[in-house]
């Protein structure tokens, strides 16, 4: 029996165990859920020494005496004394080095995502599509404003864009819908195709 | 008795919901086991990717970056796109580069391009490069780095060889020569490249992602930030008929014997191809197609459950309000 014909038994019994909680829960769906939670972290602690600890650490400190990356990874090690009641305040000095590229990000994220979006909301409304977005713009932008009380013509107004807002939740929701089905089709044709050999 | 005075959209709304379940499995399983010719329609931000990889065509000056952003949960939607682009480039000679920056990607990442290269003589060096994985802590510095120099951003490829010592990397230096990032993700990871990519360089970024998050990433498409966008399954089921009607197509020689003749993007010539699914013999080159197939049945039936899911409802609703 080759290593793919195993692997793909072993799991097409897992799925078909997480499957089983859709009848009832049951030893069998909460015996592949501990193992999942298990295998996940496993796999997690080996990835992080072979891929982060030794090309990031290791070899640049012992192999190519780059002895200046010490210094960050001396400081990043400082999270570990969040364990510590009297000497948590150094885990802080890490997190503060990381929050750097928050910042650093701040005026490119302006940018992406306040400017541009705001120029393209001002195009002349010269065809049907603009029109909408013009609409659908201010009137979600009213609605967004609670120091005046929504009603008489302005709740009206503000209610064309909770119809806006509508139309773009049951979008992300129709959207959701195909996600999940995908994600079941997904298995069930590694269940027909790759595990039982009925698909062509 | 009370059973004997339900009506049926009663009773449809009382019924056990594992005997939907069981209809939706069967709405799927059916369709996958008999697959039909359902019929692809393209929309414009799959062409937009396909006409800009398609553009970078035997140039040595180009490349395309594919950065897989997703684990094994989303890999029922990504995947079979991720194939599609990687046998596009493999097909039309486009330079390509692959990266991911979570630690759950990387087996995907070379699974994806270990299924994309069956049948294609290309070497890794010259046809394409994986840079490996590349922790998520240096994301957005090896992002910015890139906009420099790449073979500083990334010293060593995934098989530990230099990147300045590669063939492909002669022409290619930073973001003016890889000139699109495509992202594939099932998270806002995207949003990243068009901030420090996009935003700082200039550099064209196209999304593949999964369908939850195809809403959010249509502003972006909208004001131009994406070139284009695959979402979801259907776009994976886009792009495969794309590759196959214009990068895989073959013509038969003088003697009758079907030869490689891949043909430029062409609106019309989309519109009048048909392709049988049982022409296509290699079953990863068709997966979207065949699971779009089984959409189309699955979401029949939620549209059918909807409907009589809400005449229930606004029956008992009446029943109720006559009672009272």
């Amino acid at each position: 029996m080759s290593f793919e014909v195993i692997s793909n038994f072993i799991a097409a019994f897992f799925t078909l165990s997480i499957f089983s909680f859709l009848y009832k829960d049951n030893p069998f769906y909460k015996f592949a859920e501990a193992v999942f939670i298990g295998v996940s972290m496993g796999y997690a602690i080996p990835l992080v020494y072979q891929d982060i600890f030794i090309p990031f650490v290791y070899r640049p400190i012992f192999v190519e005496y780059k002895f200046l990356i010490l210094i960050p990874t001396l400081i990043g090690y400082l999270i570990t004394f969040r364990f510590s009641k009297n000497l948590s305040w150094l885990s802080r000095y890490p997190i503060a080095f990381s929050m750097a590229i928050v910042g650093m990000g701040v005026p490119l994220s302006m940018h992406s995502y306040v400017l541009v979006q705001m120029r393209s909301a001002m195009l002349p409304v010269d065809n049907i599509n603009t029109a909408l977005i013009f609409i659908g713009t201010v009137t979600i932008l009213l609605y967004f404003f609670f120091s005046k009380e929504h009603k008489g013509v302005y709740g009206k107004v503000t209610n064309i864009g909770i119809w806006f807002m509508m139309v773009g939740f049951g979008a992300s929701f129709g959207y959701t819908v195909m996600a999940r089905i995908s994600l079941l089709i997904g298995r069930i044709q590694f269940l027909l195709g790759d595990w039982l050999g009925l698909m062509k | 008795m009370a059973d004997k005075k339900m009506n049926f959209f009663e009773k449809m709304q009382a019924l056990d919901r594992r005997y939907i379940y069981l209809v939706v499995a069967l709405a799927i399983i059916i369709p996958l086991l008999v697959p039909f010719n359902s019929k692809t329609y393209v929309t414009e931000p799959t062409e937009n990717i396909y006409k800009k990889i398609d553009s970078f065509s035997g140039r040595n000056d180009r490349a395309v970056l594919l950065c897989f952003d997703h684990d094994a949960s989303t890999m029922a939607e990504l995947f079979p796109m991720e194939v599609a682009i990687l046998r596009h480039c493999f097909e039309r000679d486009v330079q390509v580069f692959t990266i991911c920056f979570m630690p759950t990607a990387k087996p995907l990442m070379d699974y994806a391009l270990q299924t994309a290269k069956e049948g294609y003589e290309v070497q890794s060096g010259v046809d394409y490069v994986n840079f490996g994985f590349r922790p998520w802590a240096i994301r957005i510095p090896t992002m910015l780095k890139m906009g420099d120099d790449i073979s500083e951003a990334v010293e060593y490829d995934d098989e530990g060889r230099k990147l300045t010592n590669l063939p492909i990397m002669k022409e290619i230096m930073n973001y003016n020569e890889m000139n699109l990032v495509v992202d594939f993700a099932a998270s806002a990871a995207v949003l990243s490249w068009i901030t420090y990519a996009r935003a700082r360089f200039g550099a064209n970024v196209a999304a593949g992602v999964t369908a939850v998050m195809a809403a959010d990433n249509y502003i972006y498409l909208q004001t131009g930030q994406l070139i284009g966008m695959l979402g979801g399954l259907k776009g994976a089921a886009e792009y495969e008929k794309l590759v196959d009607v214009f990068a895989c197509h073959m013509e038969p020689d003088e003697n009758g014997i079907m030869q490689p003749a891949p043909r430029d993007f062409s609106k019309e010539i989309i519109k009048n191809t048909w392709i049988k699914m049982s022409d296509i013999k290699n079953r990863m080159h068709k997966t979207a197609r065949i699971g779009m197939n089984a959409q189309t049945v699955a979401h029949l039936m939620i549209i059918v459950f909807i409907i009589l899911g809400n005449i229930g409802y606004f029956i008992s609703k009446r029943k109720k309000n006559k009672v009272n």
